[in-house]
C-alpha cells in the first residue's frame, strides 16, 4: 500500500523530472534547431513587441525562430547583414483592389482597374493586402481562384455587401442584392481564412441602408465592417455613422479626403477637426487612410494630424488610378506621413501592428517568436524629395524608405541592391 | 515685266507681311509643357547638352537653347536631370489576363503597373499573342494601356497558351499570321519563334517566310533547344533580332565558348546585322556571360526587360534598372539612352519613336543619375556593386504627364 504522503512524493518526483526533461528538451531544441536566414545587425521595430533597437532576427523553416541581440551566426545557414537598414514585419496594405480580370462590363470586380498585386507589395516591403470589397459573395470564388491563390502575396479580404461587389457602380446600388446572411455564411463557413470583414460602398441611396446590411452581416459573422461613405448627394452625417449606425472597431475609410459635395469631410471650412471625429475615434470608430487616386489631400490631412487626428491605419487603396499618381506604393505613402510629422515608429505602427489588430489577425503584423517569417527590411534614404496628394499639390521632405530586402514566409522575394546576394565574380 | 520701284516697295511689304504672319503663328503656337534646363540626350538628332523641349499639343513643338516661357501653359524645371525620349521596352509579356499561361494569363502583367515609373512610354510584346488570339489582346490591354503597346506576332496561331499545341506545326501558318501583321501595322511590327522543342526547321522557316511577306523582321527567343546557335544565327537575315543574349540557359547554346571567347558565329552575326536584345527576364541575363561578352564588344542593340510576372521581382525589376547594370558594366551614358530608344526604335522599323524630332509624339522620359553605392543582381542571384542608377523623376506620354515622382510638376499645397 502506499500512502498519501508517498503518492504526493511520487507525483513530485514525477513533476520535477518532466520538467527537466522539458527544459532540457528546448534546450536541445534551440541549440539544434537550424536557421535558415540570420538577419544581422539591423534596428528592429516591432510595436507589438515594443521593440526598437538593434536586434538580429533568426528565421526557420519560413518561421521567426529568434530576436535578440547578438544571436551567433554559428547555427546560421545564411546571413545577410543588414547594418544600418530598418527590420520590421512585412507590411500590411489594408485597403488594396486586386480583383483583376478582363470583363469588360466591370471596374474593378474581374475588371481593369484592379491590378495583380505582387507587381506592387514586395518591392515596398508588404506581404499581406486585404482587398477592400472588390467581390461580393457572388463571384467572391472567381476572385480567389484566379488572383489569392496565384499570388506570392497574401492576400486577404473584405467581401462587399453587394452580391456582385464592385462591378459596376450601378449594380453596386441594388438593395435587393444585399444579403447580410449570405455574406456572413460565406465569411464564416466557405472562407474564413481569407475573408476578414465586410466593405460597404459607393452607395447612392438617401440613407444608410447599405451600411446597416454591411453591419447585419458583420454583426452575424463577428467581423468588422469598413464604410467608404461615398456618393449620397446631399452627403449623409458621419457624426450619425459614427455614434448610431457603426460599431467600436469598424472601418471608415478615405480619412482625409477633401470632396464635401460627395461626402462630408473631417476637417471644417475653419481648418478645425470636428469635434465629434476625436469623440467617434474615442468609441473605438477606425480611421483608414486608403488614399487611392482621388481619396488623399494635404488640405485635409496636414491640419487634422497637427490637432492630433491621427488615421490608425495607413493603406494605399491600390487599383490602376492611383498605382502611377501621388500615391505611388506604400514606401511613399509611409514617408509622405513621416513628412506630415509622423516618426517612423509611428507609421510602422499604423502598417503592421494597427491593421493586424483592426481585422483580428494577431498572428499577422509582428515578429513574435513563432510568427510567419514576413519581414520588411529598408533604408532610409536622406534627400530633397516632393510628395504629391491626388491634386497634384506638393509638400517637400527630407527622408524616404526604401524597400531593400523583402521576406515572405521566410523566403527572399525582393532585393533591391543585392543584400542578400554573392558578387558574380569572387570565389565563395 | 517692268516692276517699277512703287510695286517693288509694295512686293517687300506684302513679304514682310506674310513672314510676320508666320512668325506670329509659330509664336502663337501655344506651348502646353516646357521642359527647361534638363540635359537632352535625343541620339537620333545629335542632341547631347541642356536644352529646353517644348511640346503642344501632346507633340515635340521645338528642341532647343532658352526657349522663352512666356507663352508656356507649365513649366517644368528639369536642371540637374536628363530629358531624353521615352524608353522603348523591346522584349515585354503584357497580354495579361485570367487565363493560365502567358497568353490571355495571369504570367503576363500590365505594363502600366511597371512602365511609367522607369520612364518607358513603348513596350513591344514578344509574341504572346499569335493571329488567333491578337484582337482579343487589342482590346483587352493595348486599346486600355497608357503605355504604347507594340507586339511581335507568335507564329504559333494562339500565341504562348503554354499548351503542347503551342508547338504544332500545322498551327504554324506564315499566312495568316503576315495577314494580321499587315492588316494591323500600327501595333504589329514582327513575327516571333519562341518555344519549339524538335529539330525540324520548318517553325523557323515559317516565321521567316510571315516576316518575309509582311516586311517585317523576326525575334526569336532561346526556348529552342535542338537549334544549333551557328546555324540559327546564319539563318538570321540583316535586321532579325536575337533575344536572350546574356544568358547560359539550358534551352541553348550560350554566346561565349568554354574559354569565355565570343563565338565565330556571333561576331558575323553583328556583322551582318543581326541585332542583339538583353532579354533579361527572371532567369535569362548572367552576369559571367555579360561582362566578358561586353569587353569582347557584344553590347545589345536594346535592352528587352522581358517582363512578366515572375521577372518584375527577380533581378529585372524593370528595364531602367537593366539599363543601369550597363552603366555599371561600363557603357556611357549616352550610348546606354541610344539603346534605349533610337536604337530599338529602328529596329521595329518605327522611326517615328525614340527621338525628339519636331512633330514626334512626345513621349518623354526625365531621369535623374543616382550616385552611391548600389548593388545590382542577375538570374543567378549574383550581385555586381556600382556607383550609378537610373532613376525616373517623370515621364511624359504623348504630351501628358502620367508619372512624377517627386512632384516636379506638382504646386506646394500652401499655394492659392
Amino acid at each position: 500500500m502506499i500512502n498519501r504522503n508517498q503518492t504526493q512524493q511520487i507525483v513530485q518526483i514525477c513533476l520535477i523530472t518532466f520538467c527537466l526533461l522539458l527544459l532540457k528538451g528546448s534546450l536541445i531544441h534551440a541549440e539544434s534547431q537550424s536557421i535558415d536566414i540570420l538577419l544581422k545587425g539591423g534596428h528592429v521595430i516591432d510595436p507589438k513587441n515594443n521593440i526598437d533597437g538593434n536586434m538580429d532576427i533568426a528565421i526557420g523553416e519560413g518561421k521567426i525562430v529568434q530576436v535578440s541581440k547578438d544571436i551567433t551566426v554559428k547555427n546560421a545557414k545564411r546571413v545577410i547583414d543588414v547594418t544600418g537598414m530598418i527590420v520590421t514585419p512585412g507590411l500590411i496594405d489594408m485597403h488594396v483592389h486586386a480583383f483583376h480580370g478582363t470583363d469588360p462590363e466591370s471596374y474593378i470586380a474581374d475588371g481593369w482597374d484592379a491590378l495583380p498585386p505582387d507587381g506592387f507589395t514586395f518591392r515596398a516591403g508588404v506581404t499581406t493586402i486585404v482587398d477592400a470589397g472588390s467581390a461580393g459573395w457572388r463571384n467572391f470564388r472567381a476572385f480567389k481562384k484566379q488572383t489569392i491563390d496565384r499570388s506570392q502575396t497574401r492576400i486577404l479580404a473584405f467581401l462587399n455587401i453587394a452580391g456582385t461587389g464592385m462591378h459596376s457602380r450601378f449594380e453596386e446600388q441594388d438593395v435587393t442584392d444585399m444579403n447580410p446572411e449570405m455574406a456572413a455564411y460565406m465569411i464564416n463557413r466557405l472562407f474564413p481564412e481569407i475573408l476578414v470583414g465586410v466593405k460597404s460602398a459607393h452607395f447612392w441611396g438617401a440613407d444608410f441602408t447599405q451600411v446597416d446590411q454591411a453591419v447585419k452581416a458583420g454583426t452575424i459573422a463577428k467581423v468588422p465592417v469598413m464604410v467608404d461613405l461615398g456618393e449620397h448627394h446631399p452627403p449623409l452625417p458621419i457624426e450619425e455613422l459614427f455614434m448610431k449606425h457603426l460599431r467600436p472597431g469598424d472601418i471608415w475609410t478615405h480619412t482625409y479626403a477633401n470632396a464635401p459635395k460627395d461626402r462630408e469631410v473631417p476637417v471644417d471650412e475653419n481648418g478645425k477637426v470636428k469635434p465629434f471625429i476625436f469623440e467617434a475615434q474615442k468609441r473605438g470608430i477606425i480611421f483608414d487612410v486608403g488614399h487611392g487616386g482621388g481619396a488623399f489631400h494635404f488640405a485635409q490631412a496636414i491640419p487634422s494630424i497637427k490637432q492630433g487626428f491621427i488615421a490608425d491605419v495607413i493603406s494605399s487603396d491600390l487599383h490602376t488610378g492611383s498605382m502611377n499618381g501621388g500615391m505611388k506604393d506604400m514606401t511613399n505613402l509611409l514617408s509622405k506621413f513621416m513628412a506630415m510629422g509622423l516618426s517612423l515608429q509611428d507609421v510602422i505602427l499604423r502598417s503592421t501592428w494597427n491593421p493586424a489588430k483592426v481585422i483580428n489577425r494577431p498572428e499577422l503584423g509582428n515578429l513574435s517568436v513563432g510568427s510567419v517569417a514576413d519581414v520588411a527590411v529598408f533604408s532610409l534614404r536622406k534627400g530633397d524629395f516632393g510628395f504629391t496628394d491626388v491634386r497634384a499639390k506638393k509638400m517637400k521632405g527630407t527622408q524616404k524608405l526604401e524597400a531593400e530586402v523583402t521576406l515572405r514566409a521566410g523566403r527572399v522575394v525582393w532585393d533591391l541592391n543585392g543584400t542578400a546576394s554573392r558578387i558574380w565574380d569572387e570565389k565563395p | 515685266m517692268i516692276v517699277t520701284s512703287f510695286q517693288r516697295s509694295y512686293l517687300k511689304l506684302a513679304v514682310l507681311f506674310l513672314s510676320l504672319f508666320i512668325m506670329n503663328r509659330i509664336d502663337a503656337q501655344q506651348i502646353d509643357l516646357l521642359i527647361r534646363n534638363g540635359h537632352v540626350i535625343d541620339a537620333r538628332n545629335n542632341i547631347d547638352e541642356p536644352m529646353d523641349v517644348a511640346i503642344s499639343g501632346g507633340k515635340i513643338l521645338k528642341v532647343a537653347k532658352a526657349i522663352p516661357s512666356a507663352d508656356a501653359k507649365k513649366i517644368i524645371d528639369a536642371t540637374g536631370l536628363y530629358v531624353t525620349p521615352g524608353f522603348i521596352d523591346l522584349h515585354t509579356h503584357v497580354f495579361v489576363g485570367s487565363n493560365q499561361g502567358f497568353a490571355d494569363g495571369f504570367s503576363c502583367i500590365s505594363p502600366d503597373d511597371i512602365t511609367l515609373k522607369a520612364g518607358i512610354t513603348t513596350v513591344v510584346d514578344a509574341g504572346t499573342s499569335g493571329w488567333r488570339n491578337f484582337p482579343v489582346f487589342k482590346k483587352n490591354v493595348i486599346d486600355r494601356s497608357t503605355t504604347r503597346v507594340l507586339a511581335f506576332l507568335n507564329i504559333a496561331g494562339s500565341g504562348m497558351t503554354g499548351f503542347p499545341s503551342e508547338e504544332d506545326m500545322n498551327d504554324m501558318d506564315a499566312r495568316m499570321t503576315s495577314m494580321v501583321v499587315q492588316q494591323y501595322p500600327e501595333f504589329i511590327v514582327g513575327v516571333k519563334l519562341g518555344h519549339f522543342r524538335g529539330s525540324e526547321w520548318t517553325p523557323f522557316d515559317r516565321t521567316i517566310e510571315a516576316a518575309e511577306i509582311a516586311d517585317v523582321p523576326i525575334i526569336i527567343e532561346c526556348h529552342i533547344p535542338k537549334y544549333p546557335l551557328d546555324e540559327i544565327l546564319k539563318r538570321l537575315r540583316p535586321g532579325d533580332i536575337y533575344t536572350h543574349t546574356y544568358c547560359t540557359a539550358v534551352d541553348r547554346e550560350c554566346i561565349l565558348d568554354e574559354n569565355g571567347k565570343l563565338k565565330n558565329s556571333v561576331i558575323e552575326a553583328r556583322k551582318k546585322g543581326v541585332r542583339f536584345d538583353v532579354g533579361h527576364g527572371g532567369g535569362m541575363f548572367h552576369f559571367d556571360v555579360a561582362a566578358p561578352a561586353l569587353k569582347q564588344g557584344l553590347v545589345p542593340d536594346s535592352f528587352g526587360s522581358d517582363l512578366h510576372r515572375s521577372s518584375i521581382n527577380s533581378g529585372m525589376k524593370n528595364m531602367l534598372e537593366t539599363m543601369s547594370k550597363f552603366l555599371n558594366l561600363g557603357m556611357s551614358l549616352q550610348d546606354v539612352i541610344f539603346r534605349a530608344t533610337w536604337n530599338p526604335a529602328t529596329s521595329i522599323k518605327r522611326a517615328d519613336l525614340g527621338n525628339f524630332s519636331v512633330g514626334a509624339e512626345a513621349d518623354i522620359a526625365i531621369i535623374n543619375l543616382r550616385k552611391g553605392t548600389f548593388g545590382f543582381i542577375d538570374t543567378k542571384n549574383n550581385k555586381m556593386t556600382g556607383d550609378r542608377r537610373l532613376e525616373a523623376e517623370m515621364t511624359i506620354r504623348a504630351g501628358k504627364v502620367v508619372f512624377d515622382m517627386n512632384g516636379l510638376a506638382a504646386r506646394s499645397w500652401t499655394a492659392k
